[in-house]
């Protein structure tokens, strides 16, 4: 479904990632691993079309994505739900889930399904959504992020600035979504996290990918558990 | 001192509707537009010239309306192509620059080609009377006319997807790219609304007053001051900046004079910004 092939992007000061190969399948949950300034980040930025790649490219069910603009990519239903969320601070909760329907009417009953799986959304629906906690605001950024029914939903670090009771709900709904058929990608440092939801993972060091495999893999692999697992 | 404070609330509605679509622009792509009150005038002369050919006031009015549009249009497709290139301040500033440039070059030609031209309509019937007070009747028109379509945007904000859409840009871009929405087709919708609003204004400005050739630099003087007291990007701040500014600026005017009132405007001005930095309604930054 996606297949990125040799992707190398950074900003002024040089490359952040290097030659950055992977591919999501459909159905599938796949987790990009790495610690602070690996370059999930930027990799998800220059897949999203935010930041243009020097070298390398993105197809998304076969057609080239490279270089097209991220609100075209969106369109062509990748949802990217940024560590930042990006929200819409001054409208409230139906608004930006509106929104998340753009260029539509938003679909009540997709409304209502976003309202089932975070039922903490409902109570705030008329809340403004720069007035909600942080858990709040990632389960609404979660949300605008379904309402377009995207086939392919990227999340970069969706715990973080989460307590981890919060962490722990994020992915549960994660769970939910993927078992309903939604492929998902996933950047993480909360690695036990992510390796309960995905399939395969890839760990991503020094903007090179070091690593890749199964999550049973990758459970098992010494490196991994050392450095990302806490186990010794 | 009512009938004051009425003719304040009539210049005050149209200072907040000139002032909504300078702050529009800027907040939607941090583009100035000191050509703006030029656009405004430009569409009262295609008005009077239309009528001169012969339309009746109104297929005049609508003619007037469609050019104000097409100039945001062509706003948005020659002059500033180079300024979408740029980011943040210098973005800002190239387009300041360049739509004062277009600003003085549009006023030179009118006031060579047309010197003495001005813009009146005038509405049949004697005053209407308000709270005891006889007003004239093309300023109650005018100010109708500017309720009603000031409520008509904020209905197309609040209840429609391409409201929401624009609003969206203005609050968080990448956010609104992220959801589909294209920030480039925004402005350039809301240049081509702006330009509408423009000569709107002048035609109901000219219900009151003529508005000659030489209107511009003063009408974007006046929309700069409120959007500014209005706090930058706030189009609820830009109409109740122009209320109170509107409202000075008539009471001032008749007690103590047409100049000293544009002194006390503009100290209102400064005051407002030395207490609130982000104006009356600006979103702290």
């Amino acid at each position: 479904m996606l297949e990125v092939r040799g992707l190398t992007a950074g900003y002024q000061g040089g490359d952040v990632i290097r030659d950055v190969g992977f591919h999501v399948d459909e159905g599938e949950a796949v987790m990009i691993i790495g610690s602070n300034g690996a370059g999930k980040t930027t990799l998800f930025r220059a897949v999203l079309g935010l930041l243009r790649p020097s070298s390398g490219t993105v197809e998304f069910q076969q057609e080239v994505i490279t270089g097209k603009q991220t609100q075209r990519i969106a369109r062509l239903g990748i949802s990217f739900v940024p560590a930042e969320r990006h929200l819409f601070p001054r409208m409230t909760v139906r608004e930006n889930l509106s929104l998340g329907a753009y260029p539509d009417r938003p679909d009540p009953d997709d409304v209502q399904s976003v309202f089932d799986l975070f039922p903490r959304l409902a109570e705030r629906r008329g809340q403004r959504a720069g007035t909600m906690s942080g858990g709040e605001q990632q389960m609404l950024a979660v949300g605008r992020a379904l309402m377009s029914r995207p086939r392919l939903l990227v999340l970069d670090e969706p715990t973080t600035g989460l307590a981890p009771k919060l962490a722990a709900e994020a992915y549960r709904a994660l769970g939910i979504l993927k078992q309903r058929g939604l492929t998902v990608l996933v950047a993480e440092q909360q690695v036990p996290l992510a390796l309960a939801l995905s399939d395969r993972g890839y760990v991503l060091e020094n903007g090179v990918i070091r690593k890749e495999g199964t999550s049973a893999e990758l459970t098992h692999d010494p490196d991994v558990r050392r450095s990302y697992l806490g186990v010794v | 001192m009512i009938a004051n404070l009425l003719d304040g609330i009539v210049l005050g509605l149209q200072f907040g509707l000139l002032a909504g679509g300078l702050t529009m622009v800027y907040g939607l792509g941090g583009v100035l537009n000191l050509a703006y009150g030029q656009m405004a005038v430009v569409s009262a002369m295609v008005v009077v010239l239309s009528m001169e050919a012969g339309l009746g006031p109104i297929p005049a009015v609508v003619v007037g309306l469609v050019a104000g549009g097409l100039l945001g249009l062509l706003l948005d497709l020659t002059i500033l192509r180079p300024v979408y290139r740029l980011h943040g301040e210098a973005r800002v500033l190239l387009s300041l620059l360049l739509t004062l440039g277009l600003a003085f070059m549009v006023d030179g030609f009118l006031s060579w080609r047309y010197p003495t031209k001005a813009l009146t309509l005038r509405i049949g019937g004697g005053p209407v009377e308000l709270l005891g007070v006889r007003m004239v009747r093309g300023g109650v028109v005018a100010s109708v006319i500017t309720i009603l379509v000031l409520g008509g945007l904020l209905l197309f904000f609040r209840k429609t997807t391409l409201g929401r859409a624009v609003r969206s840009v203005i609050e968080d871009e990448e956010g609104a790219r992220l959801v589909g929405v294209d920030p480039q087709r925004m402005l350039r919708l809301i240049l081509i609304l702006t330009g509408v609003l423009a000569a709107l204004v002048a035609v109901t400005r000219s219900l009151v007053t003529p508005v000659s050739v030489t209107a511009g630099f003063e009408l974007t003087v006046s929309a700069l001051i409120v959007t500014v007291v209005g706090g930058l990007g706030s189009v609820g701040g830009a109409i109740l900046a122009g209320l109170i500014l509107g409202m000075i600026s008539t009471v001032a005017a008749s007690s103590i004079g047409t100049v000293l009132s544009l002194i006390i405007l503009l100290v209102a001005a400064a005051v407002t910004i030395l207490i609130r930095p982000s104006g009356l309604l600006g979103v702290e930054e």
